[in-house]
């Protein structure tokens, strides 16, 4: 199966556990942020040519389903997964804790990043203190969860054409 | 040379991507029709993969409830059980105030979903993700009728507004959403403004634009607490649907304008069936009971609909 196919089914998979399984399933109220996991671990393992891509693909996803319009969360992935392929080039290679440190810190910084740049399309009421929560709460609970999307999307991405 | 031709690359790559997150901003913004038709046809492809989905997942999300939310409901049966003893006690005082309510109803000739088409409908699902708590998505959508802008409403009243529609689904924006505006009416003075909920302040709404403070400072003038709302003709949604009552007015920091604040009909934290109105910003609007009320009603009893499928005809 190709790259593009598996990445096709990741993507729906995805978000059908996150629009039935976390309707209800949440940690204080917040759920786990699927689609920003999978852009998260695109980009550190399909460096910053593919990453952002595969990252932008799984926002317009997830932006069907948002009430922002339709980019936000997109462009919001892309740009996280640009970051976090670059900082990874720069990272040992030989750490799980590593990987599951990076998932949780980018994750929480795409709701960040969505608030922000919803806030600035006209969304109102994103940007408070609940975002901080929010943020922190879907970096724990996407570093926890990471280990089992890191071996999806090593298979989906070909075990990794960076590692 | 070549790690910088990568990078050089990689961020021609990332400036293409933002402007095609740019490009499709702005073309929904602007509510682009083939756009807005792309995303349906999505919706609706996953909708039965979803149903599916969420049959086989709810033993999961089910389990999920029993453990991790069963101090919160023991501590709700427990104040389920001291409320059913209050409510047994207060069972006269509520009768006699239901038939006042009565009374004002007919005096004002407030009349509610009479000779309306609604369709009613079963919450399929709340929030999809961490920031759009005041969104649900009902089972009905553009095949029965249903159109962006509708009212939504259970006995009780106003819930909200249809915001987006697919051919079996669409999602409603609750009104207690502080940015969904709502053109009200004060039963009691016949003035007219504008208000929305309140953030952080479950079933709040203040009425904080549009009413003015009272001439010589008249108290008698203000609106008793107790008094309906209901939504204004002139507002975008069909005229007196109950929107809640008055819990307090005061002046506003300007000293010339009036603020009320509103205790809502409704509690749209706990809905499992409501309404949808297929009419818009007609000036009356009538009176039967669509769906039983999920919370204190300010209508006349309501009878549970034969079926949650079936479409009213008024």
């Amino acid at each position: 199966m190709s790259t593009p196919l598996k990445l096709i089914g990741v993507y729906l998979i995805a978000i059908i556990v996150q629009l039935t399984v976390f309707i209800d399933v949440r940690v204080a109220g917040v759920a786990p942020e699927l689609l920003a996991m999978v852009a998260v671990i695109a980009g550190f393992f399909a460096g910053t040519e593919r990453g952002p891509i595969i990252a932008f693909g799984a926002g317009l996803i997830w932006d069907i389903y948002l009430p922002t319009p339709l980019g936000v969360a997109a462009i919001t992935f892309a740009l996280v997964a640009f970051a976090v392929a670059s900082l990874e080039e720069g990272l040992f290679h030989d750490s799980r804790f590593q990987l599951f440190t990076v998932v949780g810190l980018a994750s929480g910084t795409t709701v960040i990043g969505y608030a922000l740049l919803g806030e600035l399309v006209g969304q109102r009421g994103l940007v408070d203190v609940e975002m901080l929560r929010v943020a922190l709460l879907v970096g724990v609970i996407n570093a926890a969860l990471s280990p089992l999307a890191v071996p999806v999307m090593k298979w989906a991405l070909v075990d990794g054409e960076r590692r | 040379m070549a790690l910088a031709q990568r990078i050089g690359r990689s961020r021609h790559r990332l400036v293409l991507l933002a402007l095609t997150a740019i490009t499709l901003l702005t073309l929904d913004l602007r509510s682009f029709g083939p756009l807005d038709s792309a995303q349906r046809f999505v919706r609706d492809l996953l909708h039965p993969v979803t149903e599916v989905a969420g049959t086989v997942f709810s033993p999961f999300s089910d389990a999920w409830n029993a453990v991790f939310d069963y101090d919160d409901l023991e501590a709700e049966n427990a104040e389920l059980i001291l409320e059913l003893e209050q409510f047994r006690g207060d069972e006269i005082r509520a009768e006699a105030e239901r038939q006042a309510f009565l009374r004002l109803l007919e005096a004002t000739e407030i009349t509610y979903l009479a000779d309306v088409p609604f369709v009613a409908a079963t919450v399929v699902r709340g929030a999809v993700g961490n920031f759009d708590s005041d969104v649900i998505t009902i089972d009905k959508g553009s095949q029965k009728g249903i159109r962006s802008g509708m009212a939504v409403v259970t006995g009780a009243g106003l819930v909200g507004r249809v915001d987006r529609v697919d051919a079996t689904t669409a999602t409603v924006q609750l009104i207690s959403d502080n940015n969904l505006v709502v053109g009200v009416r004060l039963v009691d003075t016949d003035q007219v403004g504008l208000g929305q909920a309140v953030p952080g302040e479950d079933g709040v709404f203040a009425i904080d634009q549009g009413l003015d403070w009272p001439e010589d400072d008249d108290l008698s003038l203000l609106p008793a607490p107790g008094t309906a709302v209901v939504t204004a003709a002139a507002s975008r949604y069909p005229a007196e649907i109950p929107v809640g009552w008055v819990i307090a007015a005061e002046q506003a920091a300007d000293e010339l304008s009036l603020e009320v604040t509103v205790r809502l009909a409704n509690d749209v934290g706990d809905l499992g069936f409501v309404s949808v109105l297929l009419t818009e910003g007609v000036d009356q609007v009538p009176l039967e009971d669509p769906v039983p009320a999920t919370s204190v009603p300010l209508t006349v009893d309501t009878q549970p609909p034969d079926g949650s499928e079936e479409q009213g005809d008024g």
